[in-house]
This record gives structure tokens, sequence and C-alpha cells, in this order.
């Protein structure tokens, strides 16, 4: 595994050696370079290293003459939402967001609050290889500001996106798991508006991690398991900068993520029609909301910067993934995980169960597996696949998806892993059985450079 | 500039300008450094109130995090507070975030150990060695510590002094007290302590979030707006500390400097009529320490330019004081550095138990003239030009401690080469202006060649 990642949408990495505080400076240097020295919001999720990375990216950010706005402990959105509220020149999240304990990163707004696009990527990237910073003399270094307010604001701009009066009169009782993150008092406050009742679990900001923060079926197995002691309508987990979002039945039946996009989608697409984005990897169960909708889907690579683009392109009320991720469009420049549960709820406010929704969708059995495969046979791997499935028109915007009646396929290069990452949905248990035992087995020998079929 | 570098690691600490030598890169790596040379545990931090205070900060407390230290943030606080405050909660280490008397655009690391003493010479080696390496002990994620927040420094330091003087004494004596504290460090313990002892305060460069009105360096040359305002107000004496407050300056009543060399001079007048013992000072501190000495039939032990000289010679010695000409005077029962708030202190008891002004008090010791002057001189010239004044003054008492000093009965000239500077700095002090000067030109011409 690699430890560390630069890449256009930021740099992640393993705190020790690889993510140090000196490359932290650094990167603060670039984009403070970058912003020309203009105002930066800031904030970090609750990871014990994020206070290490914090103090790097304050001393960077202040070196270049960036006015520094400190939003403390703050999830990804809020900073996102306080960069535009503030007119400020970028935004910085020091976040490991759903990677385990021993990782953090840091994501890079622009000044619309949205993750920087590859172009303006590559111009950070350009910077930082350079070491040609702006510095600052002693009269050009500013203060360190605080803007407090922006909690409060951030609030109501998500109670304005949603059916306030329809959740308030539903009451639901909602059992949260914030994996120790940076949601805990912001939920607290916002389900309070909702009129619901809030189960915290994990609930303070200590960066304690009782189980990995992606919020997946496994990782959802603590809360799962309490859901029947908590008498809860729906259980939510939230990871730990406020991205992404995971959902648990009433009867303690742990969700794919999946599940997560296309529940948001009904409420949002009644209230306001228009289309959906979302990338190639992701469920059909989207295609089948937007198209009772009378809404069409677009597909993207894989990435929250590539549906955001497409979503703001194509003028889309939502774009979203099948990790949990969802940005309600036009108002939101990054997935919002408070948002999102506070959809779902609405959701849940004409009086259906969670469990009900979801019986709602139409059910495509999905398969999701990897293969180890050298850096340097993964693109003759995909090149073997491209040929392989030429006939189907495959789209090879990002890795290969190829798309049948009755079934879809994508493979892709891991970003941050020497892997082969398979995914199948099809209609039926024995089709998508099928075709992704077929698969896994082409990919096991494309993976060890075997052309033979 | 061309060849002009603004960047000096040496056995102080890190020093550089803002904006150009002294960055964040440079402050986080020195810090990892130094998290390396002490081990896992909390290091106090502190500093004092020039604009690059934050900026240096967060990266000294980014490179403390990542090799597992844990930064115990004292605020703006004087360096003396720091090494104070690293004894009272046993800290394995301390920096400072000061330049002390360096103007504005310049900031540093000092470095202290867990003593609370300035890194001696072997240990400063130590620390640069382990920065040039660049290999350090980085905690994973899950291990890394947290900034604490300690502001109680301040308070326990003063308390520290207080305990320890005759503050009755010093209270019934009503004395009204002119200070500049520089905007600096001291900007609001300084007013505090002084009220602590009854004195009536005025001040100036009590703004902690303004830029230095003056150059911090505590010499008569600056403290003009300092003697305008005790001869306005009536004070009986006036104080200005450096950016830092480890330096102190005195000016009486008629809002005369007595200069910076009489600050330990009256220190010690006091503490050895009660604490007989011997006296520190550096090669280049002003004779009247050993006039002082003398009437009380102490030794003075001279060492090596340096604080962390004198502090090291001071506990070899046991002395009960020492301290430098440029207003730093050391009492190791209370601080193992140089602390204005002790000199402050200590003067004022002085003067409470003197009867009459502090011009008088002042006149109690012998007068004499110091005179300097820089002689350009590149690396290469220096050791040709330093025997060529050995030669000269062979058949004289020399004194070949650090440069070559001259001491004559009343009277002495050195000439030692800066640390910083290419240059050489020729210092003669004489019980005249004219002996004085004329013994810089000697020495300047033996140097020279001529």
């Amino acid at each position: 595994m690699r430890e560390l990642k630069i890449g256009i949408s930021g740099v992640r990495g393993v705190v020790g050696p690889a993510f140090c505080p000196e490359l932290i400076i650094d990167f603060a240097c670039a984009f403070g370079t970058w912003v020309e020295g203009g105002p930066v919001v800031l904030g970090r999720d609750t990871r014990r290293s994020s206070t290490m990375g914090h103090a790097a990216v304050v001393a960077g950010l202040l070196s270049g003459g960036c006015e520094v706005i400190d939003l403390g402990v703050a999830p990804t959105p809020l900073i996102s939402y306080a960069v535009r509220e503030l007119r400020a020149a970028g935004g910085l999240a020091l976040t490991g967001s759903h990677n385990d304990a021993r990782w953090n990163a840091l994501k890079f707004l622009g000044p619309d609050g949205r993750q920087l696009n590859a172009q303006v990527g590559e111009e950070l990237l350009d910077r930082y290889h350079s070491r040609d910073f702006l510095q600052a003399d002693w009269a050009g270094l500013r203060p360190i500001a605080e803007a407090p307010e922006m909690v409060e604001r951030y609030l109501e701009f998500v109670l304005a996106a949603l059916d306030v009066e329809a959740i308030r009169r539903r009451e639901l009782r909602v059992a949260v798991d914030f994996c120790n993150g940076t949601c805990g008092a912001l939920a607290q406050q916002l389900l309070f508006d909702l009129g619901c009742t809030l189960l915290p679990l994990n609930e303070d900001p200590t960066g304690e991690f009782a189980h990995p923060p992606a919020p997946t079926r496994a990782n959802m197995r603590q809360l799962a398991g309490l859901m029947r002691y908590l008498e809860a309508d729906l259980g939510a987990a939230i990871n730990v900068d406020g991205d992404r979002l995971g959902l648990v039945t009433a009867a303690a039946e742990p969700l794919s993520e999946e599940y997560v996009l296309p529940l948001a989608a009904a409420p949002r697409l009644a209230r306001r029609p228009g289309p959906v984005v979302t990338n190639l990897s992701t469920s059909r169960m989207i295609d089948a909301v937007a198209a009772a909708a009378g809404q069409p889907v677009y597909r993207t690579p894989v990435g929250e910067g590539h549906v955001l683009d497409r979503g703001l392109a194509e003028e889309a009320v939502l774009a979203g993934e099948g990790s949990g991720g969802v940005a309600v469009l036009p108002q939101s420049m990054t997935f919002d995980a408070l948002l999102t549960l506070g959809l779902v709820l609405e959701a849940m406010a004409g009086g259906a169960s969670l469990a009900g929704l979801v019986g709602r969708l139409p059910r495509y059995p999905m398969r999701k597996g990897s293969v180890a495969c050298p850096p340097d046979l993964l693109y003759r791997a995909l090149d073997f696949f491209r040929e392989r499935f030429d006939e189907a028109q495959p789209d090879v915007s990002d890795g290969i998806r190829v798309t049948w009646p009755d079934a879809w396929l994508h493979l892709r290069a891991s970003n941050t892993e020497p892997l082969l990452r398979v995914i199948v949905e099809a209609d039926t248990e024995a089709r998508a059985e099928q075709l992704f035992g077929d698969v896994m087995a082409l990919a096991r020998r494309a993976a060890v450079g075997s052309q033979e079929v | 500039m061309a060849g002009s570098i603004s960047l000096k690691i040496g056995v102080s600490g890190v020093r550089g300008i803002v904006g150009e030598s002294l960055t964040p890169q440079l402050v986080c790596q020195f810090a990892a450094a130094f998290g390396t040379y002490t081990g896992a545990g909390p290091v106090v931090v502190g500093s004092d109130t020039r604009p690059s205070r934050e900026m240096v900060k967060q990266a000294v407390c980014a490179g403390l995090l990542s090799v597992g230290c844990r930064p115990v943030d004292l605020g703006v606080v004087p360096t003396p507070t720091v090494q104070h405050h690293l004894l009272k909660v046993g800290a394995v280490g301390g920096i400072c975030v000061t330049a002390s008397h360096n103007p504005i655009q310049w900031n540093a690391l000092k470095f202290f150990g867990p003593d609370g003493i300035i890194l001696r010479q072997n240990q400063a080696a130590e620390l640069t060695d382990l920065y040039h390496q660049g290999v350090y002990p980085r905690v994973p994620g899950p291990e890394t510590g947290r900034i604490a927040r300690d502001e109680t420094a301040i308070e326990r330091h003063l308390a520290t002094i207080l305990a320890a003087v005759d503050v009755e004494r010093i209270r019934a004596r009503r004395l009204k007290v002119a200070i500049d504290c520089c905007n600096g460090a001291a900007w609001a313990a300084t007013p505090r302590f002084l009220e602590a002892l009854g004195c009536a305060v005025v001040g100036l460069g009590l703004e902690g979030d303004q830029p230095f009105p003056r150059n911090p360096e505590p010499v008569p040359e600056n403290l003009g707006e300092l003697c305008a305002l005790i001869r306005r107000e009536g004070a009986d004496i006036g104080f200005a500390q450096d950016a830092d407050a480890d330096r102190l300056a005195v000016v009486d009543q008629a809002g005369e400097p007595l200069g910076e060399e009489c600050t330990l001079a009256l220190a010690a007048r006091h503490v050895l009529a009660r604490t007989p013992g011997p006296v520190v000072a550096n090669v280049s501190t002003s004779r009247m320490i050993d006039d002082v000495a003398a009437e009380f039939g102490c030794p003075v032990r001279r060492t090596r330019v340096g604080e962390v000289n004198v502090v090291e010679e001071i506990l070899r010695r046991q002395a009960p004081l020492g301290g430098e000409g440029n207003g730093g005077v050391i009492v190791p029962s209370l601080n193992p550095c140089r602390d204005s708030f002790v000199a402050m202190a200590l003067i004022l008891e002085a003067l409470a138990a003197f009867d009459g002004s502090i011009r008088q008090l002042r006149e109690q010791i012998p007068s004499y003239a110091m005179l300097k002057r820089a002689l350009p001189c590149g690396p290469r010239d220096v050791g040709p030009a330093l025997r060529r004044l050995r030669r000269a003054y062979a058949t004289e008492p020399l004194d070949l401690l650090d440069g070559v000093t001259i001491r004559w009965p009343d009277r002495w000239v050195q000439a030692r080469p800066s640390n910083t500077e290419p240059i050489i700095r020729v210092t003669a002090e004489a019980p005249t202006r004219e002996q004085a000067a004329a013994m810089v030109q000697e020495a300047a011409e033996y140097l020279l060649g001529g």
C-alpha cells in the first residue's frame, strides 16, 4: 500500500514519515500562493493527528500572508458553506474523511466552495513542486480570525432545503452514530429543529474511532446492534467529516451505502424536478427513481469533483455516489451528510418506514470485488477488458464500464492501491453471480499478465 | 543584498528574517529536531508579541506533535517566564519564539532543556546535528498528542519573585515608576508586577497587539520617550525592557539613562550585601562589577560571552548572582536565566532600603566610560589581527578567554570577532572618555596592522 497519495483532489497519507508536517506546510504554502494571500476558511476533523496537521496548515497559510478564518473542528460541508458566505479566496479541510485513524488528508476548496477541479488541481501541484511560494514579511502577516456565526447560518441553510413542517409532524426517533467525528453538536441542533429525537452514539468530538469511519454495512454493526433497544425509527451513520451517510432500518438491518442516493432523490425530485448525476459505479436504483419523476441520470467517472462538475453543467438538482455521498444542487458545493439525512427524513415524512421506502426501490443484486495487480500490468489488464467487451461499446472514461440490458460491469484501477476493482450489478442474483464470477476469473488472469482466455 | 545571509543557526538558537529565511518549514523541522532531542513529553512554548509569533508558534507545535511531544502553549509571555514555568511543571523542554532585542522583522527560537537552562554548547550542537540529519522519529497519527493551554505561567513566575523580596518595604516607599515595555511580551505583566510592589505606574509600550514603537534593545539611544515621560511625570525611576523581557535598563529620576551596564552592578551590590559569594559576568561586562564585588570581598569569575556560559559558571561556582553588561541579571535561586523582573525587584528593594534617589544609589558605584567600535574584518583576517594585538600587548595582563582582553587595575580594552557579522568589536572601558577613546584607537591600529 502506498502511504502517500498526492493528486489533483488533494493530498492524503498515513501520518508519520510520509504525511509529515513539513509536507503539509508545503501544501498550505502552495495553496496560500494559489489564492494570492487571500482569506482562507480552515476546518479540521476530530482525529488526533488533525491537531498536528491544523498547526502545520495555519503556519503555512499565515506565512503566505493569508488571513486564516479558523472554524476549528468542522465538517467539510460547513467549511464549503463558509467559504461562499464569507467570500473567501478558498477553503481547506484537514480530514482523513472515511479513511481509518492512521490516515489524514488535505482537501482544497476553491472560492466557490467546491473541491478543486483537475485543471486547478494541476496548478496547485505545479506550485507545490516548484517550491516557489508567496512569503509575506512581518508587516504582511495577518492574524487568525474566527467565524462562530457560521454554525447557525449553515443550519438555517440546511433547513431551507427541506420540508421542515412535514418532517416536524412525524416526530421521528433518530439514532445517529457520529464515529466521534465533527457532526455531533450540529446534528443535535438540526434534529431538534426538525422535531426529531436524537439518540446519539459515539457523539463526542474526540476522534477516538470505535469502528472504521466509512459508513459501510460492516461498520454500522454497532449501531444496528443497538437499534432494538433504542426503539428508533431510523439509524444513521455519519462519517468523520460529515460528507457521507449510511442508514440502518428500524428492524436493525444496515443498508448498503448504495441506498442513500435513491432514498434522498425521491423527495428532492418530488419538490424540485431536474436531472441527477452519479458515477459509473453507482447502482441503477437511481435510474428507476429518476425515471419515475421523468428525469434523466447522467454518469461520470468516480469522484466527488466529477459528479459535482457535471451536476452543475447539467443544472442537476442532485449529485451523488454509491458511497453514500450526496450533494443537493445548486446549493451545496460538497457532499453533505446532514442535508442528505434531512432528505431521508423528508422521504419518511409521508408516514413510510425506512424499510418501506427501501421496499419500493427495485432490488438489483450487486457484487464488488478486487484483484491485486502490479501497477505495471494495470493498463494492459484494462486494455484486455476493453478489447474483450468491444462489441458492447463500453464507456472508457474511467476504467471500463460495460452496460447490457440486464446488467452492468465496472472495472477500474484503484487510486490508492495496486488493485483492480470489479463491480457488477444485475437484475437477478443468478446473472450477477455468473457475470461477477466470469469477470473475476478474467481479472485474475489479466493481473498476472496472461492474455489467454 | 548579495552576500548577506539573514539566517543564523547557532548556540543560542535559530534566528532569521520572516518572509525571507525564517520559513515555517525550517521552524517545523527545528521543532521536530528539538522534540527528537528531548524525547516524548510536555514541551512548554511561549512567544513575545511580534506579528510573526502565531505563524512561528504553529509551526513549532506541528513539529513537536509530529515526534510525539505535547506542546503546552503559554501564550505571549516573557522568556524568563517560559524557563520558570518549565521547571514548575516538569516539562522535558521549552521553546520561546522571540528574537529578543532584535528588530521586528526578525524572529527566532530559543531552546531550553529540562533544567530550564538555554541549551549548552554541546547540547545545541547535538540539536543542530539532529536537524542536519533530517530524520525524525515521527509518531503514527493515532498516537499524536493535543496542544494544551496554560495561562498561569505569568502569575506563578511573578509570585516566585514577590515571595523572595521584602514587598512591604518596597510598598512603604510608594515609588512612582515609569516603564517602557516596547509593546513586548511584558506589556501586561510589568504594570501588574510593579503595582503588586505598591508602585504608581506610568507607562509606554503597553500595547501588546501593536508593533514595537522603538528598537527593542534597551540602550540609551532607544529610550528617549521613556526619559521624557519620567521628566513629565516626575517618576522616581524608569525601567525599560526588551521585547522578551530578559534584559532591563534603568533611567534615573532626572530622565538620564544609567546605561544598561549599571543594571547588573546595582543588583549585585544589593545581593552581595546580604549574600556574599562569587559573582559571574562575561568578559565584556563593565568593571563596575569588579568594584562592587571588591566592596564585599567577593571574587568575580569571567566567562565567554553568551548567556549559557554565564549560567553554567554561576551553577559551577554556586554564585548567588551573575549576569551580563547588556542588562541581564541572573539570580539562580529564582530563575536560571536573565530575568528583568528579578532585576526590577532587586533594584527597587535596594532603592527602598536606601535613603536617597536612584541617581545617588548609582553614585555609590564608581563610573567609567565605555566605548565600542566595529572594525570591518573578513573571517580570514580575524586570526592574524588578533595575533598582532596579542603580540603588541605581550607583556601586559592578557585575558584570552574570548577574543583578546587586556585588563589593567582601572581599565581594559578588548577585541572580539562578532558571531554574526564580518567585524571585530573593539571595546574599551576607562575612568574617562578620552582614555577609553585612546585605548580603542591604539588597539584598532594594532589590529589593522598599522
